[in-house]
């Protein structure tokens, strides 16, 4: 993973994206034990001349011309396939922004923080979201006052409320 | 104690262990869980080799044996 992380810092340091951070199953292995997921999403900042449809292009242009192929959504790099999805709300937006700096190996890259990481999956809320927030908040160390302070922002806390009482009571 | 506490007893802590044994798992290194995922990968394809929703297994080297 540590080859595909490189490439995705290079994308970086092209200026094809502004900033990054992974999300999704990937994002959730960080903090929890292993689950079985098979794609590095990668939420990402595009440069600001970018916008509408082609926003992805210039990304998987440049990643084509190395050699990379297109499966289905993703760009396989290195043996790992990618999903760039850019910036669709507010809460992505502070998701990346937020991100915290972690280590593979010796390669540096950035992963959403497990609130955000919470707070999104409260949002989309998908049947394997509803599993992954109840091992993030059973194993990882969630700061609740600042999980709520999010959930808050985002009109997702009485959602996330009902959840909770689903599960908990 | 009678036997129905006691069986009470040990299913409780069945399920306390069970949930300290995840937790020690999620304190693994994000690298040995990658590990871990690959295995997770190929699990699951061996299950359902002909599947038509079949997943990539990544094709990444790892530095040490799972």
């Amino acid at each position: 993973m540590e080859k595909t992380l490189k490439i995705i810092n290079e994308v970086k340091k092209q200026g094809l994206i502004k900033n990054y951070a992974i999300g999704g199953g990937i994002a959730t292995i960080f903090y929890v034990e292993s689950i079985l997921t098979y794609d590095l999403g990668v939420f990402y900042r595009a440069s600001e001349e970018e916008e509408g449809v082609t926003i992805l292009a210039p990304i998987y242009n440049w990643l084509k011309q190395k050699g990379y192929k297109l499966h289905r959504e993703h760009i396989i790099i290195e043996g790992i396939p990618v999903q760039f999805i850019p910036i669709y709300n507010e809460l992505i937006k502070n998701a990346v922004e937020e991100a915290v700096e972690v280590k593979y190996e010796e390669t540096k890259t950035r992963i959403f923080k497990p609130e955000y990481l919470i707070a999104v999956m409260v949002q989309t809320f998908r049947p394997k979201d509803r599993e992954r927030i109840i091992k993030i908040l059973d194993e990882a160390d969630i700061n609740r006052d600042y999980l709520m302070k999010i959930l808050q922002k985002y009109g997702l806390k009485e959602k996330f409320e009902r959840f909770m009482r689903l599960f908990y009571e | 104690m009678s036997n129905r506490d006691q069986f009470k007893t040990k299913i409780e802590n069945l399920f306390k262990e069970k949930e300290l044994f995840h937790k020690e798992l999620a304190k693994l290194s994000f690298e040995e869980k990658i590990k871990k995922l690959v295995r997770l990968q190929k699990i699951a394809h061996n299950i359902h080799p002909s599947s038509k929703k079949k997943q990539m297994v990544w094709k990444i080297s790892l530095k040490s044996s799972i």
